[in-house]
């Protein structure tokens, strides 16, 4: 296996590589940086647990090539919050019941972070197609959706 | 009313800062120093002799540490609820009875090469032929998957009320139908996970996303003859379970890695891997025949189910026995004759998930009593109510509960709820169809003298910084028992929510609870954490006394403070009190011991309802939910909030239930082994108006009133649906799940 020397911005930090060229963005996450939040649900791009993004767009990480995302910038779960301070995301997630196991949700809130940074009050429906590619098995996706469309009218 | 500050209130998740920003650790996050990757070699067939196992080129690949067989296992090698006959390794010699026994154990430095390893184990099989149904099983010559149970009958139940035969002779209508259901994979999105280590002293620690601590403790003594004072087992925080993480999943085989390679080990499933490895929901064959006058008044109910049990016994036995009790459902019978049979096969394995056995009976039920309604040619709702259980009539089943009967205001509640029914436009090429569901599902009181049901325990520990830790041995699976507990104890100690730490599921730290499942935390944690602290607080209060010299009784614990009735101004913290306790050798720490007064088979019931608006594409077949609504007497709700999470969380697995999911095992062997082919409902798929409620009759016995909750959501909605698509279209569903191919070919006829 070849292996290349990369430089990953992750949530804004500049980080070099030696990767093999078969490893996977998420791998990479979870293995090299130890940032476990972004979770392996099925390692196959149906589940969407690892969803993170890049260059803003949410991307399953199992199916990008660390290689890929090379001079990309990455943002996982870690980065979101400011420090002790949650982002209101995270705040909306926790006040309108949107986290139960917990399993999907950094991915859920990638997914609504790059949303509500293209459509600053998403309608119901946009926010239901931005979270589609992203598998909850607990919530029954409601409170999600709520959630995060309460961000969209507090930003008003 | 007594004005509670937590109690009641949709107060935030304790466990939720960590959720929501990736730092909770689940057990695939879990990183020990020196630690190694197991991977476990599963059967390539269904039903195989295992005639040798050849480990030696696995074993001289670099990286490999360990490759483990049954001729390594120092116990019994067998382990499994309700009867221990499951191997934790097939040994040569030795026959498979599904695609995930486990045949072999690798224990290397990195993932990828336990990977290798496992592909460079060769092993010989004589391969025989599966048992790939309950019917062929039950053949007088089929081979017996265990040899001492004659029939392959894993199960039997029977319940009989009155005279059924009697019943059908006074009946005007009698109809009959038979239901298939599907077999349903819980999908919890965390896969079995773990690691495991065995520490300076001998201890075999286990650190898994799992259900039943003190069961795996069981199991691992069992399996691998360790003794249990030298088991340590916690549990993860869960990426859900539904029953699929209650019976010992992956922790034998984990265990043995780590006991015998000597080494940390980490052991993930892959998602192939534990869609074959866990048990799934039964899949089940329910003849149900129902008799009733014009007048809607039903007489008589008979049914037979068969059921497959797959390879090993797990939980069949008493999901059977709900099944069949399930099948009367909230309704009063005269005469019913039950029976149900579950079957050894060579399929995957069925036990736990969400409902229990219930699910399919509801099916079936509300199935024929709707069908009963069009032959009848009546309102089905008014059918419903006709043959409710009356406040006060005992229940038929041998799983009796004491639960107030609330069925008329759950039936009130969602008529308002559902508003006006839509009208389907004529020319619109699509119609729309209502349907009601009710049930009144079981849930766990502590009361069975058996298999650890009984007796719950929790401790309690006041710290001299007046914070306190709770030790509870029930298992966070991500339905909210931590929050509930800590709301109970900042309740019940005047203290506020963040001085509250709630440890869970460690079989070292909290005393026996036993499993979690059957919607039993809240009632039975909750009513041994009031035990707990009714006694710290009595201790808090008599040592505030002699230093206030005020009575006891005229003292009271609020807001972090112990006062005098009457006067604020006089009175002492919590932090001085517990500190003085602390100083003085006063004992803070106790233990709640809870115990239903009787040993018998019994259970709490709740009281549901779901209702459905259902849009059916003529041309396509395409279904659409408009409308989804559930309402709920689970007595007093601790956490609104939470609760309403596990409603809609229920109902939407009932959708998949009703709508996609179905797990497909031909021959014995899995053909739908991940999420592209076994399809959960995405966030596309949830009704337009979903809505979820609740009806608050206290429940005497429980909590403030509480009763169990999580998991019954998933009963009634299945039901609801399908038969809102049998409204909107007039044909029968008779098997779940439902497709669209399957309305256009039955419209066209």
């Amino acid at each position: 296996m070849s292996r290349h020397n990369i430089v990953l911005n992750v949530n804004g930090k500049q980080t070099s590589l030696e990767v093999e060229s078969d490893r996977s963005l998420l791998d990479v996450i979870r293995e090299d940086l130890e940032l476990t939040g972004s979770k392996r649900g099925c390692d196959n791009g149906d589940c969407g647990a690892c969803t993170v993004l890049v260059n803003g767009k949410p991307v399953n990480s199992c199916l990008v090539l660390a290689v890929q995302a090379d001079g990309q910038d990455v943002s996982t779960i870690e980065g979101v919050a400011l420090g002790d301070e949650l982002h209101p995301i995270q705040e909306a997630f926790i006040e309108h019941g949107a986290v139960q196991c917990g399993f999907c949700t950094p991915a859920m809130i990638m997914n609504a972070k790059a949303l509500l940074e293209e459509i600053p009050q998403p309608t119901n429906e946009e926010i239901k197609q931005a979270i589609l590619g992203t598998l909850c098995r607990c919530t029954g996706y409601i409170q999600i959706v709520d959630a995060i469309h309460s961000c969209g009218r507090s930003k008003k | 009313m007594k004005k509670f500050r937590y109690v009641g209130v949709g107060v935030n998740r304790v466990d939720a800062i960590g959720k929501v920003t990736g730092e909770t650790k689940y057990a695939a996050d879990l990183k020990l120093s020196g630690m190694c990757y197991g991977k476990i070699l599963l059967s390539t067939y269904p039903r195989a002799r295992v005639l040798r196992i050849d480990t030696r080129s696995a074993e001289s690949l670099a990286g490999v540490r360990k490759i483990i067989t049954a001729k390594d296992i120092t116990g019994n090698n067998r382990y499994g609820y309700y009867i221990p006959h499951r191997p934790a390794l097939v040994g040569e010699g030795e026959e498979t009875r599904y695609i995930g026994d486990a045949i072999a154990l690798i224990v290397a430095d990195t993932y990828a090469t336990a990977c290798e390893a496992l592909k460079l184990i060769k092993v010989d099989y004589e391969i025989l032929i599966p048992l790939t149904s309950p019917k062929e099983a039950m053949d007088m010559e089929a081979y017996l998957v265990h040899k001492e149970e004659e029939g392959n009958v894993a199960s039997r139940h029977e319940l009989i009320h009155g005279d059924v035969k009697a019943g059908f002779e006074a009946s005007d209508v009698v109809i009959e139908q038979t239901y298939v259901t599907s077999r349903q994979e819980q999908a919890f999105l965390e896969s079995e996970a773990g690691v495991a280590f065995v520490d300076e002293s001998g201890i075999l620690h286990i650190y898994s996303c799992l259900q039943d601590p003190y069961d795996v403790v069981e199991d691992i003594y069992l399996a691998l003859g360790i003794p249990k004072s030298k088991i340590h087992v916690k549990a993860t925080p869960s990426g859900g379970a539904f029953g699929g993480k209650l019976n010992t999943t992956i922790q034998v085989q984990l265990a043995a890695m780590a006991y015998i390679a000597r080494v940390p080990v980490q052991l993930v499933l892959d998602r192939e891997e534990s869609f074959i490895f866990h048990p799934k929901r039964h899949p089940d064959e329910i003849w149900i025949k129902i008799g009733a006058s014009s007048d809607g008044k039903i007489h008589a109910l008979e049914a037979e189910v068969i059921s497959d049990a797959g390879p090993y016994a797990v939980r069949t036995n008493e999901v059977l026995g709900l099944t069949v009790s399930a099948l009367v459902g909230p309704y009063s019978l005269p005469n019913v004759h039950l029976t149900g049979k579950a079957i050894y096969t060579n399929n995957l394995d069925s036990s736990a998930f969400r409902g229990f056995g219930a699910p399919q009976a509801a099916v079936a039920r509300e199935g024929i009593i709707e069908k009963l309604a069009r032959v009848l040619e009546m309102n089905s709702l008014v059918l419903r109510q006709k043959n409710f259980l009356k406040s006060g009539e005992e229940t038929l089943s041998h799983v009796l509960g004491d639960s107030p009967v609330s069925l008329d205001l759950l039936k009130d509640r969602i008529i308002e709820k559902m508003g006006p029914i839509p009208e389907s436009k004529p020319d619109s090429g699509r119609r729309i169809g209502r349907a009601f569901g009710f049930d009144m599902p079981v849930f766990d009181v502590s009361a069975i003298p058996l298999l650890c049901k009984s007796g719950v325990g929790i401790a309690v520990e006041l710290f001299s910084d007046a914070s306190v830790a709770i030790y509870a041995g029930g298992t966070e699976l991500g339905q909210g028992s931590a929050t509930i507990m800590a709301q109970i104890a900042a309740e019940e100690l005047g203290l506020k929510m963040n001085k509250v730490f709630v440890e869970m599921g460690d079989t070292w730290t909290c005393p026996r609870a036993g499993r979690t499942s059957a919607s039993r935390l809240t009632y039975v944690l909750g009513n041994a954490l009031l035990l707990a602290t009714e006694k710290i607080r009595d201790r808090l209060i008599q040592r505030a006394a002699e230093m206030l010299e005020i009575h006891k009784d005229d003292l009271l614990l609020v807001d972090g403070e112990i006062q005098a009735k009457g006067s604020s101004s006089k009175g002492l913290s919590i932090r001085k009190v517990a500190e003085a306790c602390s100083n003085e050798g006063v004992k803070l720490r106790e233990e709640g011991w809870f115990k239903y007064p009787e040993d018998r088979y019994m259970y709490g019931h709740t009281f549901m309802a779901s209702a459905a608006d259902v849009e059916v594409d003529l041309i396509t077949g395409e279904i659409k939910i408009l409308k989804l609504v559930n309402v709920h007497d689970s007595g007093k709700v601790i956490n609104p909030v939470l609760a309403k999470g596990q409603l809609y969380g229920g109902s939407i697995q009932a959708l998949g239930y009703a709508l996609t999911e179905d797990l497909i095992v031909q021959d014995c062997k899995l053909l739908t082994p991940s999420f592209a082919e076994y399809l959960i409902p995405t966030a596309m798929d949830i009704p337009e108006e979903f809505l979820a409620d609740f009806v608050e009759t206290p429940y005497p016995t429980g909590p403030y009133g509480a009763k169990g909750l999580a998991e019954h959501s998933l009963n009634t909605t299945t039901p609801a649906i399908l038969n809102a698509i049998c409204n909107a279209v007039g044909i029968d569903i008779c098997t779940i799940p439902i497709k669209p191919e399957y309305i256009l070919e039955n419209l066209k006829t």
